[in-house]
């Protein structure tokens, strides 16, 4: 929002040694963000005001005229290349020797071999950029020949952030912002200029009957009925102050009523009176049409406010007006509306419309009811000045079925100085919130404020928000910083952040592997590409993109993404990724947290080696984290997950949960990626860490060093090729033997000098005694029994 | 066997022993010949066998003649060892002299945090050295913990700028980490002092600098005297640790609907050290922190009585933060993927000679 600090002038003494640089920052240490000030420097000398007696564009030009202009002393012919003139038409015209800053001192000159005596200014030269090219038009109480008080023109406009003043109805007009500048210096804030009420309400004038349907839908409908407010432009100043705050200059009631609304924040809406002679306000049905007077049909959703005459839609409740019921060139009479509308019922209708006004901006905000009628002193105020036939022709109508309870809030000054941590006496509160327009009463060790209107919308309910206000006012930084005492509590630990922080720092820190991040969301394009159905997803109603809805049930498709991009750049790498995944369990999709890892390598002949790497890590991995063994279980690949080898997957067992999956990406997916990615080795792990919270941790003791020395024996037993290891080890733990300490695993070889359909599996066993040191004979019988254990098993040990 | 014939004979095993160590080049050699000659199986060895031959009157005097003869060939042997011993240090020494001793090592391959996830640690280790609780809470959150209980009713406009992602099953992706406030109140009660990092979500535009999924951390300190003046000294003290040097801040309102009063923190531009430049705007200033005084209707969601208690809650840019703390232009890298965006080229593989970054 945009604040001309030559309109804030007319309602505070703003300090003069204070640049408007150093305004703006006390405004945002005290009030609300300011984002950037600028300077509007014109720079006028000399311009008057020229009447338009004749114009005539130039044959063979694209957008020139003559024009012959009234300036006072005499005629003076020029040429110009402002749009829309007419005769008639007073504008400002800078005669040669004038000045403006933007375009120099003007000069006699011949343009299209006509001579051009002066200039008529267009509104950008004037500090009206929204005007660009077109003149500014004056007034007819502007005399031609009247000399143009160059300083009106020079102002700085300051630009406060939106957001921060979303909870403030207040500060969406310069009378609030000034306000807050009173309080800031401690200067008065001067009344604001309107009408005395009782001047409209002239019994003797008509009243305009209103009918509320829905008094929470439309809390308060103000009208009042006027005549001789015939089409001419608004006062140079007005216009100026208008253009200053971005807002284009259009004629002398739609700025009356624009300028209103920057100054109190209450829209205002003008009907041809002569159309309208009652109001209804209700709700209308889905489907309704309605013409706005922007020329668009628009088709209302359910429950859209509409403002009716005798049933027939003539405005769009807080939004815009309807086209049929526009003021015209030749409007008699003029019905000003001055309402207040439910905040969410008026951004609702403007959201599904997707026509957002500066009105419904600002009944978004919940406007203070009392504006109503307010606005409409203010705007007869204005009007009288400016129209010679103004007057009133009918008496104030106001509808007011719900008033705004009165917030009255009890607050303790003690408590208020224990808050802040600060002193702060009752005088100093007092004297902040009476700048402010709170009304203060004691009541005993407490006292009473009263909030309001403007700021009991919903702004200030509780005790809370009038200490803001206090200590907004002392200073957040006159606050002395001060560290506070604490309770010793041992709270219980949360299980899952802490298996998280550990399973990330081993993969990272202990085993080499490289954090990536990835969206929780799949790219269904990649998804096709890799020939993985996402259909069974939990999808977002609203996603970033089309193809980003469905959320991830495995980390994977993300980290194959993330491996084949990295490849291009390394030969090898290994990437881990700690996320959120949402599989579906049952009828629903849960939340887990995973960790996942891929690891990869620019070889075709690796890939046993690194997933034995990825195993052997993940099994030390294991050890760190959750201080327990791990179990690789043959697994059934699941079809639906191509990056699962149909032969090498295995399920990850800890604690006897099933925790993970480890596997190889086949050579299948990778061509189907990229077929250079059949010269690499890729496999890949992911382990669900919500199973894995919240377990103990397991003590190993460390038993005494042996006494005796112990002796390591290797077994290689030749089993069946397709038997797999974990078979094999179950047979080889229940061997007992007296001098066996620990039967550990050496390797798994395959090769020629076996028989076919065999493979040797080594286990090496440390046996030895706690009181003597073994013999030959002990290590003997000691090979006898495991022999025989090997055999009885259906196996057999390999020789030589 | 008598005594001149054994003299005669070690006299002529000394001289070819003399004659064979003469010859020797290596150790292993010399303890062969050693062996050989002094061990209980060389010749030495054989003569120290024949000693019962010898009439019981002599035996002391061969006994003594062997052992004085073993003597000298054993110091022979030592002597000759020294020799070789200092022949191969020395050869060792002028073979090392073309070592180049300045030359790197070779790396194991080393891993590496995500940008985001380092600042992340920072800051939990600043808050654990506080005391704080480190909790979490779902990305997959209700309307409840993401809003209503943050006192953000369902026609509040503050839902309409948190910009959700809505799921098909009711749920949305948490738009900050703020619901955690409510939930560690409910987990632990009072007093409390927890911190919550994670992932956030807002329907956003993607661009340079923005992303619809970031990190933050949440933190919330309840007590019985909570004051402004608390939270302003730990603010501080946050910005102070995080940024590893004493800083410049302000405070100055802010409207967040879960605190009252709310606060925005700026700290001074760590570029221009406050004096104004293009990243602070020319404000010399840097906004990095919303925080505030938590509200009651926050409090009461969580079970807590706030005629009783007070505190403060702040939030923390994490994701911000990592790109301040390591130059990170260009927020879309931080989700990519691409090593290259997150991992400084010197930590992944080759020792750095030079490093020429772009003009």
């Amino acid at each position: 929002m945009l604040i001309s600090l030559n309109w804030i002038r007319e309602f505070v003494d703003l300090p003069a040694d204070l640049s408007a640089e150093e305004l703006a920052e006390r405004f945002t240490l005290v009030c609300a963000e300011v984002e950037g000030v600028e300077a509007i420097e014109v720079g006028a000398s000399g311009l008057i005001c020229a009447e338009i007696l004749t114009i005539e564009s130039i044959p063979g030009t694209r957008d020139l005229s003559a024009a012959t202009l009234n300036v006072g002393s005499g005629s003076v012919d020029t040429m110009t290349a402002a749009p829309n003139l007419k005769a008639g038409d007073r504008v400002i015209y800078a005669p040669s020797g004038a000045s403006v800053k933007a375009l120099g001192t003007i000069a006699d000159s011949t343009v299209a071999d006509r001579p051009s005596s002066g200039m008529i200014l267009p509104g950008d030269a004037l500090g009206v950029a929204m005007a660009a090219r077109e003149a500014i038009f004056l007034p007819p109480s502007i005399e031609p020949g009247t000399q143009l008080d160059p300083s009106s023109f020079d102002d700085w406009v300051v630009e406060v952030d939106n957001h921060s003043i979303n909870h403030r109805p207040d500060l969406w007009g310069h009378y609030g912002i000034a306000r807050e500048f009173a309080a800031i210096f401690n200067t008065p804030l001067k009344p604001y200029p309107v009408e005395p009420i009782e001047h409209l309400q002239d019994d003797a004038l008509p009243e305009i009957p209103i009918e509320i349907d829905d008094a929470d839908a439309c809390p308060r409908y103000s009208a009042i009925m006027m005549k001789g407010v015939a089409s001419q432009p608004a006062p140079l100043w007005m216009q100026l102050r208008l253009g200053h705050v971005g807002l284009r200059p259009i004629d002398g009631l739609v700025d009356l009523t624009n300028y209103i609304m920057l100054e109190l924040g209450q829209p205002m809406h003008a009907f041809d009176g002569d159309m309208i002679d009652r109001i209804e306000v209700g709700t209308v049905t889905a489907g309704t049409k309605f013409t706005t007077l922007d020329n668009i049909e628009r088709t209302l959703p359910d429950g859209a406010l509409m403002i009716t005459s005798n049933r027939r839609p003539v405005a769009l409740a807080g939004i815009m007006g309807g086209l049929d019921t526009e003021i015209s060139d030749t409007t008699q009479t003029m019905l000003l509306e001055s309402a207040n509308f439910h905040p969410h019922t008026i951004r609702k209708c403007a959201g599904f419309l997707s026509h957002r006004t500066d009105a419904s901006a600002r009944f978004e905000k919940s406007l203070d009811p009392a504006h109503t009628v307010l606005a409409i002193q203010r705007f007869v105020c204005l009007a009288r000045n400016e129209y010679k036939q103004f007057k009133l022709a009918g008496r104030l109508s106001d509808a007011y079925p719900k008033p705004l309870p009165e917030i009255s809030v009890m607050i303790d000054p003690a408590f208020v100085a224990k808050f802040m941590g600060h002193p702060v006496t009752r005088e100093r509160i007092t004297e902040i919130l009476t700048a402010l327009e709170f009304d203060v009463t004691d009541a005993g060790n407490s006292m009473q404020v009263r909030v309001p209107s403007f700021r009991a919308t919903r702004d200030i309910e509780i005790e809370a928000d009038i200490i803001e206000e206090v200590a907004r006012y002392v200073g957040y930084n006159n606050i002395e910083p001060d560290y506070p005492e604490v309770v010793v509590r041992a709270l219980e630990p949360n299980p899952q952040q802490q298996i998280e922080r550990a399973a990330l720092r081993v993969m990272v820190q202990g085993l080499g592997m490289t954090e990536v991040h990835d969206y929780i969301w799949y790219n269904t394009e990649w998804c096709n590409k890799i020939g993985y159905d996402p259909s069974d997803c939990l999808t977002l109603r609203n996603p970033a993109a089309a193809g980003m809805e469905r959320l991830r049930q495995s980390l994977l498709p993300g980290l194959l993404r993330a491996a084949n991009l990295n490849r291009y750049n390394f030969n090898e790498f290994k990437l881990v990724e700690l996320g959120s995944a949402f599989p579906r369990t049952g009828d629903e999709h849960i939340e887990r947290q995973r960790i996942a890892v891929v690891s990869a390598t620019r070889s075709k002949t690796a890939e046993d080696q690194r997933l034995s790497d990825l195993k052997g890590a993940i099994e030390t991995w294991a050890w760190q984290v959750v201080s327990r063994p791990v179990t690789f279980a043959a697994a059934s690949p699941d079809a639906s997950r191509p990056w699962e080898h149909s032969a090498k997957t295995a399920i990850v067992r800890i604690d006897g949960r099933d925790v993970g999956r480890i596997s190889a990406v086949p050579l299948a997916l990778r061509q189907r990626i990229d077929e250079h990615l059949a010269a690499w080795s890729m496999v890949w792990a992911e382990i669900d860490l919500v199973s894995l919270a919240g377990l103990d941790e397991q003590v190993s003791k460390l038993p005494p060093v042996p006494a005796f020395p112990e002796v390591d024996l290797d077994f290689s037993v030749l089993v069946d090729a397709n038997r797999h290891y974990a078979d094999i080890c179950e047979e080889i733990a229940r061997f007992n033997d007296a001098l066996l300490r620990r039967v550990s695993f050496v390797d798994s070889y395959e090769g020629k000098s076996l028989p076919a359909g065999k493979r040797a599996l080594t286990f090496r066993t440390r046996i030895g005694d706690t009181t003597r040191t073994l013999e030959d004979t002990h290590l003997v019988h000691f090979r006898q029994a495991f022999q025989s254990h090997i055999e009885a098993a259906g196996m057999e040990l390999r020789t030589g | 066997m008598d005594l001149d014939k054994l003299q005669n004979q070690l006299s002529t095993l000394r001289a070819e022993t003399t004659t064979a160590i003469a010859g020797v080049v290596t150790m292993d050699e010399l303890r062969r010949l050693e062996s050989q000659t002094t061990g209980k199986t060389g010749a030495l060895g054989a003569w120290m066998a024949t000693i019962k031959e010898f009439p019981p009157e002599q035996r002391g005097q061969v006994g003594k003649t062997l052992n004085q003869a073993k003597g000298e060939l054993t110091k022979l042997f030592k002597d000759a060892g020294e020799k070789i011993k200092a022949g191969a240090a020395a050869a060792e020494a002028s073979k090392a002299s073309s070592y180049d001793p300045t030359l790197p090592g070779i790396r194991p391959p080393v891993g590496s945090f995500h940008p985001v996830t380092l600042v992340q640690l920072q800051v939990e280790a600043v808050f654990q050295r506080l005391g704080f609780l480190i909790e979490t809470g779902p990305e997959m959150e209700s309307e409840h913990y993401n809003f209503e209980a943050l006192n953000i009713p369902k026609l509040h406009p503050a839902r309409d700028m948190q910009d959700t992602f809505w799921l098909t099953n009711g749920k949305l992706l948490r738009t900050h980490t703020s619901p955690v406030q409510v939930r560690a109140m409910e987990r632990h009660g009072t007093p409390l002092r927890v911190i919550a990092p994670g992932r956030c979500f807002r329907y956003e535009t993607i661009d340079a600098s923005h992303e619809n999924t970031f990190h933050q951390v949440e933190g919330l300190m309840i007590d019985r005297n909570i004051s402004i003046a608390n939270l302003i000294a730990m603010m501080k003290l946050l910005l102070r640790e995080v940024f590893s040097q004493e800083l410049s801040i302000r405070l100055r309102p802010g409207y967040f609907p879960f605190v009252e009063p709310g606060f925005e923190m700026d700290m001074s531009c760590l570029i221009c050290g406050g004096g104004g430049c293009a990243t602070c705007k020319q404000s010399g200033w840097i906004e990095i922190l919303p925080c505030g005084m938590v509200h009651p209707n926050v409090l009461r969601a969580g079970n807590i009585d706030p005629h009783e208690f007070t505190g403060f809650a702040f939030g923390l840019g994490l994701t911000r933060l990592a790109m301040m703390k390591y130059g990170v232009a260009d927020i879309r890298g931080l989700n990519s993927g691409d090593l290259r965006a997150l991992v400084p080229a010197g930590r992944i593989s080759g020792t750095t000679v030079a490093e020429k970054p772009p003009c």
